[in-house]
C-alpha cells in the first residue's frame, strides 16, 4: 500500500470514528425549554448541580487536566458533547470566526482539579456554519432520550442563534458552583 | 471524453492538433493555447464520428453470416435507470453525513444482491417514510437558501420510488425537530394519508401533512412531550418526560383532542429508548428501557395502552453486564412475532454503545430464540417484513451486514456505506 493510500485510510477512519461518536452535540438544553416556547428566549441558565451531578463531576475530574482545551479530558468538558470549538478556531468561551453562540445554554458543574473547586459551566453551541468536524468529544453519562430534551445530547441546540446549523460546542465559565 | 487509443486509418490527428490557425512564433501563448484547445475539441468530435463510421463499416464486413445476437451494438443511448417495483428486501439507509450535516443522503440497497440501487439527497438532519403502496418515499428535510445561511425552509419532499426524482413538496411552516435523525420523528398513519412530523422549536408540537392532498393541515401543540407514534388513521401517542404517553386524536380540519396518560416507567432511573416499534398489522407496540425492560402496548385509536412488562435479561445475562444499546436498537417482525434487540456488555450510561449481538425474542413467550454474534458491532438493526425475512445491521464503521432472519446465517456485508449512516428503513414496517 502506498503512503498516500495509508494516509487516506487513516484519515477516513478518523473521520468515520469522529462522525459516529458524535452522536450529536451538546445540547443540553435548558430545563423547561419545551414548555416555554421560543419567545421567552434567552432563558437564564439553569443550575442543575446536585449530589448526583457532583459525583459524576468528581469522576470526570479524576482524569481531567486544565491546560489543553483541545483534549476531551479538559476539565470544563465534564458534560460536553460535540465538536469542541477550541479545535475549530475558537476557545472554551469563544465561537470560531463567523459563527454565533446560542443565547440559550445548559449549565453543568465541573470540578477544577487544580483547586478542587466546583464551577458553573455554560455549554453553548456555536451556530451558523456546518459542523467543524474536529475534536469530537462525547459523554453519555446521565444522557436521556429526547423526550427529556434538557438532558439529551443529540439535539441541535441553536435556538435563538441566527440560524440552526450546528458548528461546534463551547464551555464557558460563568461562576462558582 | 476519451480519445480512442488508436485512431482509425485515414485521420491525421496530429494535423488537427497542430493547426495553429495562422499563429506565428511571436503570437501570444494564451491565444495559441486557446486555438489548440479548439482544435483538440474539433479533433475529438471528428475522431468520434470517424471512429463510429469506420467501426460500423468494419462490423458490416466482419459479421457476415453471424447470428444477430452475436453482433455487439457499437452505438448506444445514454439512459437513466428506473427502478422496478420496491422489493421487500430493499433497505433504505439514512446517513446524516457527519460532519457535513447539511448534505444528508439516503442510500437504497437490495438486501439480496447487496447492490446499490440508488440514492436520495435529503438536506439537513432528515427523516423519511415509505408509502403503503410503495410508490412514494417521503422525506422531511430542512434547507437554508445559501447552504448554511439565508432563509430556512422545512419541507416534506415526495420522491417517486421508481425514478427517485422529487415530484412534489409541502412546506412545513412551523419547522421540524432538528436532531441527529431518529425514526420516531416522522411517521405515517397506517392508511398512508397523514404524515406526522415531530417539531420542537423549542415549544413541542406535531405537524400534520395530508400527503394524499399534498397539503399542510396544522401543528398540534402537545406541550413537553416528544416523538410521534401513530396509533390509528387519525391518532397518535407521544412520550412524555414523566414516563407516560400522551394520546392525541385529530380530524381533517386539524382539530385535536389531547389526553394525558399515566406514567408507566421511571424516567429518572430507567427511561425507555426513543426507538420503540409500532406494528399496525399486529396492533401491538414495544418499547425497551435502558436496563432491558420491555414494555408492550396495545395499539388502538385510543392510543398506546401498556399491556405488559418483561425483561430481556436473565440472571446470568445481568451478571455478565449485558444490556440493550445503540441507536435504532429494536426491530419487530410482525409475521413471526419476533423482536430483535442490539445487546452489548457494559455499565450504566453505555446506552449508545454498539451491539455485540442481536438477541432474538419470541414476543409472546418472551423466550430468547437466538443470539446472533456481530462481527461488525452495530448501532442499528432492522428486519424485512416478508415471509423470508432478512435481518440488517448497521455498524459504526459504516458497514451494512445482512443475515437470514430465520436461520441467522450471514448473507454478506457492504463496507464503506456512506460516511456516518444511522438509520435503516424497510417497506411495510
Amino acid at each position: 500500500m502506498t503512503f498516500d493510500a495509508v494516509l487516506d485510510r487513516v484519515a477516513e477512519r478518523m473521520s468515520r470514528a469522529a462522525a459516529q461518536r458524535t452522536s450529536r452535540r451538546s445540547l443540553l438544553a435548558r430545563l423547561g425549554a419545551t414548555l416555554v416556547g421560543a419567545t421567552l428566549l434567552p432563558l437564564l441558565p439553569v443550575d442543575r448541580s446536585g449530589r448526583l451531578k457532583r459525583a459524576r463531576a468528581e469522576e470526570f475530574a479524576k482524569t481531567a487536566q486544565t491546560t489543553d482545551p483541545t483534549q476531551c479530558n479538559y476539565w470544563r468538558y465534564c458534560a460536553a458533547d460535540g465538536y469542541m470549538c477550541s479545535c475549530c478556531g475558537g476557545g472554551p468561551s469563544t465561537c470560531p470566526p463567523g459563527s454565533h453562540p446560542s443565547p440559550s445554554s445548559w449549565v453543568g458543574t465541573c470540578i477544577n482539579p487544580d483547586d478542587g473547586q466546583a464551577y458553573l459551566i455554560a455549554y453553548r453551541d456555536c451556530c451558523g456554519k456546518d459542523s467543524c468536524g474536529q475534536c469530537a468529544c462525547l459523554s453519555t453519562e446521565g444522557e436521556m432520550p429526547v423526550y427529556r430534551p434538557q438532558l439529551n445530547n443529540d439535539i441541535v441546540w441553536c435556538f435563538g442563534a441566527p440560524n440552526m446549523v450546528y458548528h461546534c460546542s463551547s464551555a464557558a465559565l460563568i461562576g462558582k458552583a | 471524453m476519451l480519445l480512442p487509443a488508436a485512431a482509425p486509418a485515414g485521420l491525421e490527428l496530429s494535423s488537427l492538433l497542430s493547426r495553429p490557425g495562422g499563429t506565428g512564433p511571436g503570437a501570444e501563448i494564451g491565444e495559441e493555447k486557446m486555438v489548440r484547445r479548439a482544435g483538440l475539441l474539433v479533433g475529438t468530435i471528428l475522431v468520434g464520428l470517424a471512429w463510429g463510421a469506420a467501426g460500423a463499416a468494419a462490423q458490416e464486413r466482419g459479421t457476415e453470416g453471424l447470428p444477430s445476437e452475436a453482433v455487439l451494438e457499437v452505438t448506444e443511448e445514454h439512459t437513466t435507470a428506473v427502478l422496478p417495483e420496491m422489493g421487500p428486501h430493499w433497505v433504505f439507509v439514512l446517513d446524516p453525513v457527519f460532519p457535513h450535516l447539511i448534505a444528508a443522503k439516503v442510500y437504497i440497497l437490495d438486501g439480496d444482491s447487496l447492490r446499490y440501487l440508488g440514492m436520495l439527497n435529503t438536506g439537513y438532519v432528515p427523516n423519511m417514510a415509505i408509502s403503503p403502496d410503495h410508490r412514494t418515499i417521503y422525506s422531511a428535510e430542512t434547507y437554508y437558501s445559501r447552504g448554511t445561511r439565508g432563509k430556512r425552509t422545512d419541507i416534506v419532499a415526495y420522491y417517486d420510488a421508481r425514478t427517485l426524482e422529487p415530484v412534489a413538496e409541502t412546506v412545513l411552516p412551523e419547522g421540524r425537530f432538528l436532531v441527529v435523525p431518529k425514526k420516531p420523528n416522522l411517521a405515517l398513519t397506517p392508511d398512508g394519508r397523514y404524515l406526522l412530523s415531530y417539531n420542537m422549536a423549542p415549544g413541542t408540537s406535531v405537524s400534520v401533512v395530508d400527503v394524499v392532498a399534498r397539503r399542510y393541515v396544522t401543528d398540534i401543540e402537545v406541550p413537553g412531550c416528544g416523538l410521534v407514534f401513530p396509533t390509528g388513521n387519525t391518532s397518535f401517542s407521544m412520550l412524555c418526560p414523566d414516563g407516560s404517553f400522551v394520546h392525541v386524536r385529530f380530524d381533517s380540519a386539524g382539530n385535536a383532542e389531547v389526553r394525558p396518560g399515566a406514567p408507566f416507567f421511571d424516567p429518572e432511573e430507567d427511561p425507555v429508548f426513543e426507538h420503540g416499534v409500532v406494528s399496525h398489522r399486529d396492533r401491538r407496540a414495544f418499547f425497551v428501557s435502558y436496563e432491558g425492560l420491555v414494555y408492550e402496548a396495545e395499539v388502538s385509536d385510543a392510543g398506546l395502552r401498556i399491556a405488559g412488562k418483561w425483561s430481556l435479561l436473565g440472571e446470568e445475562d445481568r451478571a455478565e453486564n449485558w444490556r440493550p444499546g445503540g441507536w435504532q436498537l429494536l426491530a419487530y417482525h410482525a409475521a413471526s412475532d419476533r423482536l430483535f434487540v442490539l445487546m452489548h456488555r457494559g455499565g450504566k450510561w453505555t446506552h449508545k454503545q454498539a451491539g455485540e449481538e442481536v438477541w432474538v425474542f419470541d414476543a409472546n413467550s418472551h423466550e430468547r430464540v437466538a443470539r446472533v454474534p456481530l462481527e461488525h458491532h452495530a448501532i442499528s438493526v432492522s428486519v424485512s417484513q416478508d415471509d423470508a425475512p432478512l435481518l440488517f445491521t448497521l455498524s459504526e464503521e459504516a458497514s451494512l451486514s445482512v443475515f437470514d432472519a430465520t436461520s441467522f446465517e450471514p448473507r454478506g456485508t457492504v463496507e464503506g456505506l456512506g460516511d456516518s449512516p444511522f438509520l435503516l428503513y424497510v417497506a411495510d414496517e
